[in-house]
């Protein structure tokens, strides 16, 4: 009995399923809404899925240059760790599988996406997607500092003195305080944090590392069909999780009773949250540099949520 | 029977390398018969030893000659092995048991290799008499013959390019370092008349006078300089990178960590200071620069072994960092990343060693590329020590750097302190930085694109292979079952090492601890823990499984392994603008723009420190102890 519910777990809700669902319409929509911002109509909702499904019916070509088993390894890496990353981080009240990670886990587990891509792209042999690992790499160097403080300030706020990173306990914290954004010493870091997110997802201005027009799709250059899919995939199902690991450290608390009705309400706020931070910022802004990129996140971005690490440390 | 193992341990090291340099220097097959069996059978010696000390929880103390104390005071010389000292010997062994076994592949064809063995077997004896002794001038001569064959073990390929500058340097700088510890150990003589660890605990404890204070200050500057820990890591990096893998596999795992065991011996036990705020900041802070200055350094550097160099460096930081938090928990993340990265650091180098040793010594990662389409096991082995020295979960590098950061921000957290959140935050960054670093050598060497002179080049020999397996399969092992070897294997030396009192009243008769008025420092003794690697287990086994059918699955009539259809060549061909591709490798050196843009000031600052001159290390080295020194005068009385 035990098994079926893990595996319902992992596959279902609020693993695989859930998150491919939630990550394909979320896609529908941030597309959606930066057509209308841009004066444009727009692709249906369903336009994520139907590509989705196109890609998998396409031919799979592996360059003659690339080593084969990471070249195919890799997005299967990449999905399955981001099926996983969902079952820690808590719906409101429910948490699939609690105790077995921590925010630190959390932040190393999401890594692993952005590793396999590199591994996938590296072993393309292609000068394009070489390029593109690089940067996602110093991408992903860049925002993890803001990232940590971000960690560490919302466990100091919940744990006080003491050692507090679990997740669903900073969501229970928030469901007797009020969500950690209403306290005003946590706005700077909901703000960096809020930051954070497009750089994670890959989205613009933070799309260095798959600069379409100038380095093609960087580390997706040669992919194709099935392999595709599933990095395409990935990049949605990132929106989901990064935006629910928002909506748990910053505007965790609801308790309604029914898990059904707590996943609908996290959705919806989920999709908020990617309104403001990775639909609105894509839609008015240009790629940057990396060098731009990296100093921004270094400077503005940790500066921000360094401002709430002290504000919270001397007690705010 | 048992209390003879420690010193038949020892001594069966160094006539094993007599015996070799008598009989071995001229029969490879004699050579290798007598250190492979010397090796396995001191292993057999250690390994016994875990019965009655870790898991009964014992000391074993030997006088040798039987020359036991009178009155009170310690003549003879003493062994005494308690579970910190015994987790670091078996560090050792096990590091280099696996390295000689690599080195009967790696070193074939080289001269003298009767001397090379002879050397090896004395630096493996040196460390065990070091982590096993009890008297503190064994200590320091174990640590000169340590030196002194780890010298000219770095040197050995004397025709290699640099290789007498960096045994030089490492010799000078080390030298220094050996010089700050005797003359430490003159000073406590002069006031102690005695050698004796435990003796000299129970004498130390009741106060430092300033002459014991400064030899403190020197025995900590000069387990530091054996430790390599920033600023006295200069010579470190050189000595790598000319150095035959398997000695840059132990002097990596091994001989930094004797420095390490040092530093915990000598803070912990002999002067018992490490519940001291002034001691513990500036431990954590001398190990938190060296930490980041490692990974820094590190992610500049254009050689393979040198760059994995610095990184031994960065990796020593976190344990120094860990051992210098004091808490109970600090301790256990430290000495469980000392030994995994004897894991993880010893796989990287022997990875990196094949690669030298097949593409006939290139190491530049300008000019290597696409191997892991020639070397594919090399690659496999090699991306599993990048993972688990970056801590991807469920690698053991993951499990002690979440101790670590969990007893850093514990400590923040009690104390209040803002410094210690800045080492927590340090630790994470560096982390990412590691990783970072290997994905830039992943690129470099193993995957992107074959050069024409690398073409022919072959997977290493199956003796090279199979302790760099071994080593995987210890990496994923030691981070999937980490509880129970932290509790049960690392705890025990944890423990041994906050607890004094035993460690005296086993060597010096019952009691004598109590009647000089030594108590144990207070740690708490938690185990904080909500992290369950059988979850990543689970997870690694179903990338596999997934990854394994979709390799298998897909047709093979696609892709690299068959010829391609040369109508069809354009359409398997990489993307290049629509042109013929032509080689195109993206090198080290193009890797991680942006960030070295970033930080062009610091790299500016750092090259001028890093400017490969030996006074000017000497220098380094100099001012940091003066700083030590100071500092504990100052804030110490």
């Amino acid at each position: 009995m035990t098994i079926l519910r893990y595996l319902f777990y992992i596959l279902v809700f609020p693993g695989a399923l859930f998150t491919i669902a939630v990550g394909l319409f979320m896609a529908g929509i941030d597309r959606k809404v930066i057509a209308h911002m841009q004066k444009r109509v727009g692709p249906p909702l369903r336009q994520p899925m139907y590509d989705f499904f196109k890609l998998l019916g396409k031919e799979t070509i592996i360059p003659a240059k690339a080593n084969r088993a990471a070249f195919l390894a890799a997005p299967v890496l990449s999905f399955v760790s981001l099926c996983f990353i969902m079952l820690f981080i808590p719906i409101f009240g429910f948490t699939a599988i609690n105790g077995a990670a921590d925010m630190i886990v959390i932040l190393y587990l999401v890594t692993i996406p952005g590793a396999a891509l590199i591994i996938g792209g590296a072993s393309s042999g292609s000068p394009f997607a070489s390029i593109g690992i690089s940067r996602e790499m110093v991408t992903m160097m860049a925002y993890e500092l803001p990232f940590v403080l971000v960690l560490l300030t919302v466990a100091k706020k919940v744990g006080g003195d003491q050692l507090v990173f679990n997740l669903s306990l900073v969501s229970d914290y928030q469901a007797v305080n009020g969500s950690l954004l209403s306290h005003w010493s946590m706005i700077p870091a909901a703000l960096a944090m809020l930051l954070v997110i497009p750089a994670e997802v890959g989205t613009q201005p933070f799309d260095v590392a798959e600069a379409e027009n100038e380095i093609c799709e960087g580390p997706l250059v040669e992919y194709s069909g099935s392999p595709l899919a599933l990095f395409k995939l990935s990049i949605n199902m990132k929106m989901i999780i990064m935006t629910g690991l928002f909506t748990s450290m910053f505007l965790g608390g609801i308790r309604t009773g029914f898990v059904a009705l707590d996943a609908l309400l996290f959705v919806i706020i989920c999709i908020a949250v990617m309104l403001v931070s990775i639909t609105t910022i894509h839609a008015v802004t240009a790629r940057l540099k990396i060098e731009h990129l990296f100093k921004f996140y270094w400077t503005v971005v940790a500066g921000l949520a360094l401002v709430s690490t002290i504000l919270v440390w001397i007690g705010m | 029977m048992i209390q003879h193992f420690p010193v038949l341990a020892v001594m069966g090291m160094f006539l094993g390398a007599f015996l070799i340099e008598i009989f071995g220097s001229k029969n490879a097959a004699v050579r290798n018969a007598i250190s492979f069996i010397t090796f396995t059978v001191v292993a057999g010696l250690v390994y016994a030893l875990v019965k009655p000390i870790i898991i009964d929880g014992g000391v074993i103390a030997y006088w040798m000659g039987n020359w036991e104390p009178v009155a009170g005071y310690a003549i003879g010389i003493g062994y005494e092995v308690d579970a910190l000292g015994l987790v670091f010997a078996i560090i050792a062994i096990t590091a280099f048991w696996i390295s000689n076994l690599y080195s009967f592949g790696y070193m074939k064809g080289e001269h003298h290799l009767g001397h090379y063995y002879t050397l090896f077997m004395m630096l493996c004896g040196s460390i065990l008499g070091f982590c096993m002794t009890g008297d503190l001038f064994n200590m320091y001569i174990m640590v000169e013959i340590m030196t002194f064959s780890a010298v000219a073990l770095t040197g050995f390929i004397t025709e290699k390019d640099g290789a007498l500058e960096a045994a030089l340097k490492y010799l000078v700088l080390c030298s220094l370092g050996s010089g700050f510890i005797l003359t430490g150990i003159a000073l406590i003589y002069l006031q102690c008349h005695t050698l004796n660890i435990a003796q000299l605990a129970s004498m130390l404890s009741g106060g430092l006078t300033p002459t014991t204070l400064l030899a403190f200050a020197l025995t900590v500057a000069g387990f530091g300089v054996k430790s390599f820990m920033v600023p006295f890591h200069t010579p470190l990096a050189d000595a790598h990178a000319v150095a035959p893998s398997p000695i840059s596999m132990v002097l990596s795992g091994v001989v930094t960590k004797a420095g390490v065991y040092g530093m915990i011996r000598c803070i912990y036990i002999m002067f018992r200071a490490m519940d001291l705020t002034q001691m513990q900041i500036i431990i954590t802070a001398f190990g938190a620069v060296t930490m980041f200055v490692g990974v820094s350094m590190a992610l500049a550097q254009h050689d393979f072994k040198r760059l994995l160099a610095f990184h031994s460096i960065s990796q020593v930081g976190y344990i120094i960092t860990a051992a210098g938090l004091g808490t109970a928990l600090g301790l256990t993340g430290g000495i469980f990343h000392a030994m995994n990265h004897m894991l993880f650091k010893g796989l990287l180098f022997l990875a990196a060693g094949a690669v030298l040793h097949q593409t006939g010594g290139v190491t530049n990662l300008d000019k290597l590329g696409g191997l892991s389409k020639r070397m594919p096991h090399t690659t496999v082995c090699f991306l599993f020590g990048a993972a688990a020295i970056s801590g991807l979960p469920p690698f053991n590098g993951f499990a002690s750097k979440w101790l670590i950061y969990q007893a850093a921000y514990t400590k923040a957290a009690e104390t209040g302190n803002f410094y210690y959140l800045i080492i927590t935050i340090t630790a994470l960054v560096v982390s990412v930085m590691t990783l970072a670093s290997f994905v830039k050598i992943a690129q470099a060497v193993f995957f992107g694109q074959l050069s024409e002179e690398n073409k022919d080049v072959k997977e290493a020999p199956a003796i090279m292979l199979v302790p760099m397996y071994i080593l995987a399969a210890l990496c994923l092992l030691t981070g999937i079952f980490y509880r129970p070897i932290a509790a049960d294997f690392i705890l025990p030396a944890v423990r041994s090492a906050v607890d004094v009192v035993k460690y005296i009243d086993v060597m010096m008769g019952e009691g004598y601890a109590a009647a000089a008025g030594v108590y144990n420092m207070a740690v708490s003794n938690v185990m904080v823990s909500s992290w369950s690697p059988i979850v990543y287990l689970i997870l690694f086994v179903t990338v596999f499984i997934a990854a394994f059918i979709v390799i298998l699955g897909s047709k093979s009539d696609r892709g690299a392994t068959v010829e391609v259809d040369p109508k069809n060549a354009m359409k398997h061909s990489n993307f290049f603008s629509g042109e013929e591709a032509v080689y195109s490798h993206v090198g080290g050196s193009d890797m991680l723009w942006g960030y070295k843009y970033d930080f062009k000031p610091y790299y500016r600052v750092m090259e001028e420190l890093h400017s490969g001159r030996v006074t000017d290390y000497c220098n380094m080295v100099v001012i940091a102890t003066a700083i030590i020194v100071v500092f504990m005068f100052m804030f110490m009385r």
